[in-house]
């Protein structure tokens, strides 16, 4: 709307009686055309090629995408045609495509409690034929329940999973003379050397716009000092951001703040791996997608430790988030998606997809192999070794939560004193998301 | 919106088509409006009513509701705007909307004016200083964020620029620091602001006509005084598009601030727009929002009005 700036020198005036009864019937007409935000009820017409809305649009995993519709088209059943979209505009838009009158059909998403807010509100397609298909039936347990709803019906179909953990170069820590902590002393001592040396110990990453990397390490301190069960309750508003407990956690969090990256909240998580992979940060706790950005060379020389225990007593937790696909209530070609999601839950889309990708994601299918590298076998043992498994915060909680927390612990990380005020307000800030 | 805002108030030729409609007008008798002139402004205005006033009627209704947009929205009345009261992130978002609009208008308005007398003479090369003020004009906002950003960033040129010239204790993460980060903002946008507040100023000083001047002259004024008594009177019709762009683009600055810091660090360079953006969008409180997106169209409906109204007095 710049052109409202551009001097006319010819204009037609209206005169201001006019313009106002002008103003006023357009008014009235607008009133009277009918009732304000009417769902629309429309379908997709049931012809063409299944569209499949990606968020994944970092390079290596866009081109992996590629190949697997291309794989799919290839095998003959049915057609899907790829639309990628930028990652923080699919996020926003995802609730406007699934109430619209004629959405894609199938998008790439989350299961778990972020799936399950679109399916009680009857969105989501029933997708209890694909998971009768014999590959999904040999799926986990745990994977299962995840892509359940409340309702009992299937809505989503999970293809892999990532882990998140505390990030390194091999090269660097053989260098620097340090090697992975055991316990949380072990780790405050690292730190200590590394920046004894010189180096930034922890790079960060919450900067720019991916304030939620910050998440991570509220969610692990979380799970290791209150529990993985505590900490979903805590996400779904059943106890206080304020309560003593979660005081804990930021206590815990003073110990090793000293040691981030002052420019941690400055700069986003590309730029901070950046630093970790030029050696100018020690460690991350970062999840393996980074290595989608990562140079091939760079990767054999990737490797992590689990976010160090520190109450023995609580069950182990790792954060292992599920990708993988739920289709829209209203697409009008059935059929064809449940083709392509049975398609897409074989060992060999997902083998396609792991080939293509950066290979560190790990396949639902049990039958799938993953990369066979060390790095990818050990975050499998990793994993495997959890006694429960979390997804993320805004995976745990809504996409709407989410920013409740980027605004209290960028807060804390400038303001570590006022921790107090900062609780009070996150708990304000949080009713009033899961009030609405 | 080309309609409401395009008539310039003072231009130094009186507008043929006036005179032209007066003479056929009386020609014909009584003040008929013949049906092409009538589609004319019936199409528009549909259309305008269809994409526009519906949309913003639509939006005065959910700021009486409840609604995530996905379930249907809830009416709950005032609630929203009671919310508002007691809510200091609004506060402080209108805060900062009032500082912008002090001094990225203020600002933009002065160096804008500041510019456009220093260009004024047609000397050699004044095209190219023009040109190079004006270009920001022609960048989208969400680009010039982009370059800004890096400029920023902790190993940004800034940083670089201040510890070359032994600055190396003001390093800083500017958009990252409660402190600094609404100033960093502001400069980008001004950056852009200026440019084109110096061509509708230029504009301004080219009807100014020189015998004025001479005449001042005659009298004995000063450099200071014929600024002060001839230029900045005769400037006052630009003076009124000038502030009423002014105020109309800080209440919907929103891309540029979007783009470099999204309102924080934890809301200190919020500012309505963005507050108004995140609300809805982000924590899909799509009714508070629409709340928020009332509140701005008064602000920015209000000096619309008195504008308008100054605009269509001066014309009848």
């Amino acid at each position: 709307m710049r052109i409202h700036r551009e001097p006319s020198m010819t204009i037609h005036q209206p005169g201001r009686r006019r313009f106002l009864a002008g103003l006023g019937a357009a008014g009235t007409t607008a009133l009277l055309s009918g009732c304000v935000t009417s769902t629309p009820s429309g379908t997709t017409s049931s012809k063409g090629a299944v569209t499949l809305q990606s968020n994944l649009s970092a390079p290596q995993a866009k081109a992996a995408m590629t190949d697997l519709v291309a794989a799919y088209a290839k095998q003959g059943s049915g057609r899907a045609s790829l639309n990628t979209v930028a990652a923080e505009t699919f996020r926003t838009q995802l609730p406007t495509y699934l109430t619209s009158a004629n959405p894609p059909d199938v998008y790439t998403w989350y299961p778990g409690s972020v799936a399950e807010a679109y399916s009680s509100k009857d969105l989501l397609l029933d997708l209890d034929d694909v998971w009768a298909s014999p590959d999904l039936g040999q799926y986990s347990k745990a994977l299962n329940t995840l892509c359940t709803a409340s309702s009992g019906k299937k809505v989503f179909v999970p293809t892999t999973y990532y882990w998140w953990g505390m990030f390194y170069r091999k090269s660097n820590f053989a260098k620097w003379g340090v090697s992975e902590p055991k316990s949380w002393d072990d780790f405050l001592d690292l730190c200590d050397k590394l920046k004894g040396k010189g180096i930034t110990p922890i790079g960060l990453g919450a900067g720019g716009n991916t304030a939620w990397v910050a998440s991570a390490w509220f969610d692990y301190l979380d799970i290791r000092i209150n529990g993985a069960a505590y900490h979903r309750e805590l996400l779904a508003g059943k106890h206080r951001f304020d309560d003593p407990e979660v005081r804990r956690v930021f206590d815990r969090w003073q110990e090793v703040l000293p040691y981030f990256d002052p420019n941690g909240t400055a700069v986003a998580f590309q730029d901070a791996t950046t630093s970790l992979l030029n050696g100018r940060s020690g460690m991350m706790l970062i999840g393996t997608f980074f290595a989608d950005a990562a140079p091939k060379d760079a990767l054999d020389d990737i490797d992590f430790f689990r976010f160090p225990v520190i109450d023995p007593k609580v069950p182990l937790a790792e954060e292992a988030p599920t990708d993988g696909y739920f289709a829209s209530a209203r697409t009008g070609r059935r059929d064809q998606v449940v083709d392509l999601l049975r398609y897409l839950a074989t060992a060999e889309a997902q083998e396609i997809y792991i080939k293509g990708s950066s290979g560190t994601a790990l396949p639902c299918n049990p039958d799938a192999k993953d990369s066979g590298t060390a790095l990818v076998k050990k975050g499998r043992a990793h994993i495997e070794a959890a006694a429960e498994i979390t997804q993320f915060f805004n995976r745990d909680s809504s996409d709407a939560l989410q920013p409740t927390a980027d605004t209290a612990l960028t807060k804390f990380l400038a303001k570590p004193k006022e921790i107090g005020a900062i609780l009070t307000d996150w708990q304000r800030d949080a009713q009033k998301i899961w009030k609405a | 919106m080309s309609v409401l805002t395009a008539p310039e108030r003072k231009s130094p030729t009186p507008p043929p088509a006036r005179g032209a409609r007066r003479g056929t007008g009386r020609g014909r008798g009584a003040r008929r409006t013949p049906p092409l002139v009538l589609a004319f402004v019936l199409v528009p205005l549909l259309v305008e009513a269809v994409w526009v006033f519906w949309p913003a009627l639509q939006g005065f209704y959910l700021a009486f509701t409840s609604w995530d947009g996905v379930s249907a929205p809830r009416f709950i009345g005032l609630d929203n705007f009671h919310e508002m009261a007691g809510d200091a992130t609004f506060r402080s978002a209108a805060w900062h909307t009032v500082l912008w609009l002090v001094l990225f208008g203020g600002l933009s308005a002065l160096l804008g004016l500041a510019a456009a007398l220093l260009l004024q003479q047609e000397r050699r090369g004044v095209g190219f200083y023009r040109a190079a003020l004006f270009l920001p004009v022609v960048f989208s906002l969400v680009a010039t964020a982009l370059v800004w950003q890096a400029v920023y960033q902790p190993d940004g040129v800034l940083n670089q620029l201040l510890e070359s010239v032994g600055l190396g204790s003001l390093r800083h993460a500017w958009l990252a620091d409660q402190d600094t980060a609404l100033y960093a903002v502001i400069v980008p946008a001004l950056w852009r602001q200026i440019g084109y507040v110096m061509v509708l100023y230029l504009a301004g000083l080219k009807g100014i006509d020189p015998a004025l001047y001479e005449a001042a002259k005659v009298d004995g004024a000063g450099a200071w005084q014929r600024l002060r008594h001839v230029t900045l009177p005769q400037l006052r019709g630009v003076n009124a598009v000038v502030l009423s762009v002014i105020v109309i683009d800080s209440l919907r600055s929103f891309d540029v601030v979007w783009s470099l810091t999204r309102g924080g660090p934890y809301h200190s360079s919020e500012l309505l727009s963005t507050y108004m953006y995140s609300t809805a969008f982000q924590s899909l409180r799509l009714g508070y929002g629409s709340a928020l997106a009332v509140v701005i169209f008064v602000l920015a409906f209000g000096v619309i009005c008195s504008y308008l109204v100054r605009a269509f007095r001066e014309a009848d």
